[in-house]
């Protein structure tokens, strides 16, 4: 085949011209690597991003007691949503269901001579359902709990861990704020919130209990968790919850909220928004770095054309035509892009990994040998083009008479 | 085979025009021997380009086994330069850091077949030529004679209807040029069509016709055997 004949040829000019192709890899590589580095990253934060999301609930919505525009939880001195709230929340159409609690943030644990501070939630057996999170070890609280408004708990994995370390803790009695509970189970591990908060430094008491016996609150509720049929339906019930509070509150048009609303939606464009910015810049570096590397192809490669005159010269002379020296010179360019892509695919995930030691969020997946392959093929061929066709213009007489 | 009738040729550099061939006729049969005597200045270069395929005339035809090169287009003309025509140049014009052996298969890379025993063919000819132990030498490995044999090698592996050589032995001591021409010489025994251009008429009246030309112009020929 002649254009494997000629493709041989490129591969010889490659491979007896090493400082040339040394430089070309070199600046091929540093781009794709740093490519390959960024695609990682920003997936990694796009995945990071995503199981937030997903941990968050995408069916979820957030009922906060208090108004204004801090995001996270209330706390229970703000409680301000009552029964009847939930009941109407409960029978606006598309809600599957309401689970209301109480939370009390940073109470002071006691276990022994141990102490440690956690959040507390008071919260009924739909807790399990609505956070589709249960206990992993015992027992979780019951109907009876909350109606015995009895003295037990169930404990996260991190409060579980600061308390007793690796020792099963069923059975054993701590103290919150000096209140004697009894561990009955230990909750499925869950990771961290959206916003980074530990899901797993937590203990749960039955809601009449902690209303009662903790918080002194029996009236008042300080956050639900709705979860709807269809998430798609999100906005709509979560522009319906707010107006059935509105309307519970006694509010006036001038008023502002004294309740906050957050759906997974909400939670994904506050994640997303701070990490744009950085992400944009990212995305330039990436794309600006194979770029630069195209531009040392193409100054090399023409340089290269100018030097090789008298070669391009005396292949026309025994009958090379045109298109042969122009793939004659765009392969060269090819071989050498992908090439550069290929280390630098190889060190950008190296990079990459070496980053994810320190704790960065990475993926590795089959993008960025993708875009890497993508982006050296361009480069090739787009900065390899104007070298190319600038050999094969070369009047075959004149060339062949420079030395 | 060759027949160049009132070819002109001039060059516009800015508003200035050179006319450097000047209606140059003449014919080269099938099997001659024929030297185009030369000196500098006389427009050598410039016929040997058009003689060779690699530019076209201003004016005039030239026929060239049956084709009118003046209407073939860039590719075509490629064609008959890697078919047709063996260069043979005065700088000897070897690729470097390329074996012998792979310079005189590199008109091969060109053509639409490439013979299976084409290597077998390369290191024939090599072989022909005198350079048997030498065919994976480089050419800085090379001496100029040996050099230029493998030109002569590479001329000949398509099979060409006609040798051209430009001051074969130009930049070649006196022992080495004596060789040259007797390998040409040999070849034009074997029937071979060799059209060597050159300025020193010691060269010139070694083939078997000389064709004189003199500002542009063919000025005399001469039947020398």
């Amino acid at each position: 085949m002649k254009i494997m004949r000629i493709a041989s040829v490129s591969m010889d000019a490659v491979l007896k011209h090493k400082i040339r192709t040394f430089l070309i890899v070199l600046a091929i590589m540093v781009g794709i690597a740093t490519l390959t580095v960024i695609v990682a990253l920003t997936q990694g934060a796009n995945k990071k991003i995503m199981q937030q999301i997903n941990n968050f609930g995408p069916d979820a919505i957030m009922v906060h007691s208090g108004g204004g525009k801090m995001r996270g939880p209330a706390t229970a001195s703000e409680a301000d949503l009552t029964k009847k709230d939930m009941e109407d929340i409960q029978n606006i159409d598309g809600v599957k269901m309401v689970s209301p609690f109480q939370i009390s943030l940073d109470m002071p644990i006691k276990y022994g001579n141990k102490f440690t501070t956690s959040w507390v939630f008071g919260v009924e057996p739909s807790w399990q359902e609505a956070w589709k999170r249960g206990a992993s070890k015992g027992d979780f609280i019951s109907d009876s709990d909350n109606e015995q408004l009895s003295k037990v708990c169930v404990i996260g994995q991190t409060a579980a861990k600061d308390l007793f370390g690796e020792v099963n803790s069923i059975g054993e009695n701590i103290l919150i704020e000096n209140v004697s509970f009894r561990v009955i189970g230990i909750l499925e591990k869950r990771g961290q919130s959206p916003i980074g908060t530990d899901f797993d430094n937590l203990i749960l008491i039955p809601f009449t209990t902690a209303s009662r016996r903790l918080m002194n609150q029996p009236l008042y509720i300080t956050q639900a968790r709705v979860i709807i049929f269809n998430p798609l339906q999100s906005n709509v019930i979560a522009s319906r919850i707010k107006e059935t509070l509105r309307a519970n509150h006694h509010l006036a048009d001038t008023e502002e909220d004294d309740f906050r609303l957050s759906t997974a939606g909400e939670i994904t464009k506050m994640v997303k928004g701070t990490s744009q910015t950085l992400n944009i810049f990212l995305w330039l570096v990436g794309i600006i770095s194979p770029f630069v590397g195209g531009i040392v192809l193409m100054n090399i490669m023409l340089m290269a054309v100018s030097e090789r005159k008298h070669e391009i010269g005396l292949r026309r002379a025994v009958g090379a035509k045109k298109k042969h020296i122009i793939f004659q010179f765009l392969a060269e360019s090819l071989v050498l892009t992908f090439v550069g892509g290929a280390f630098g695919v190889i060190t950008g995930v190296i990079i990459a990994i070496l980053l994810s030691l320190s704790g960065k969020p990475i993926s590795i997946t089959w993008q960025p040998f993708a875009v890497a392959f993508l982006f050296s093929a361009v480069i090739g061929l787009f900065f390899g083009i104007y070298p190319a066709r600038k050999a094969a213009a070369l009047d075959p007489a004149g060339a062949l008479s420079q030395k | 085979m060759i027949e160049f009738n009132d070819i002109a040729k001039s060059f516009t550099s800015g508003a200035i025009q050179t006319e450097v061939l000047k209606g140059v006729s003449f014919k080269v049969d099938n099997g001659e021997f024929v030297s185009i005597m030369a000196p500098s200045g006389t427009g050598k270069t410039t016929l040997l380009n058009v003689l060779g395929c690699l530019m076209k005339a201003t004016s005039g035809s030239y026929l060239f086994e049956g084709y009118d090169i003046e209407t073939l287009n860039d590719d075509q003309l490629s064609e008959i330069r890697n078919k047709k025509i063996g260069f043979v140049f005065q700088t000897f014009n070897l690729l470097e850091k390329t074996s012998a052996l792979d310079n005189v298969l590199l008109p091969l890379v060109y053509s639409d077949i490439y013979p299976a025993d084409a290597s077998k063919k390369a290191a024939g000819l090599l072989e022909a030529v005198g350079l048997k132990d030498r065919i994976h030498y480089k050419p800085n490995e090379l001496s100029g004679g040996q050099q230029q044999r493998v030109a002569i090698a590479r001329a000949l592996i398509n099979d060409p209807a006609v040798i051209l050589a430009d001051e074969p032995t130009g930049n070649l001591d006196s022992a080495s040029a004596k060789e040259i021409m007797e390998i040409f010489k040999s070849l034009h025994s074997q029937g071979r069509t060799i059209i060597v251009v050159t300025h020193d008429s010691g060269i010139a009246r070694q083939a078997g016709r000389a064709i004189y030309l003199k500002d542009g112009k063919v000025e005399k020929e001469e039947v020398l055997k």
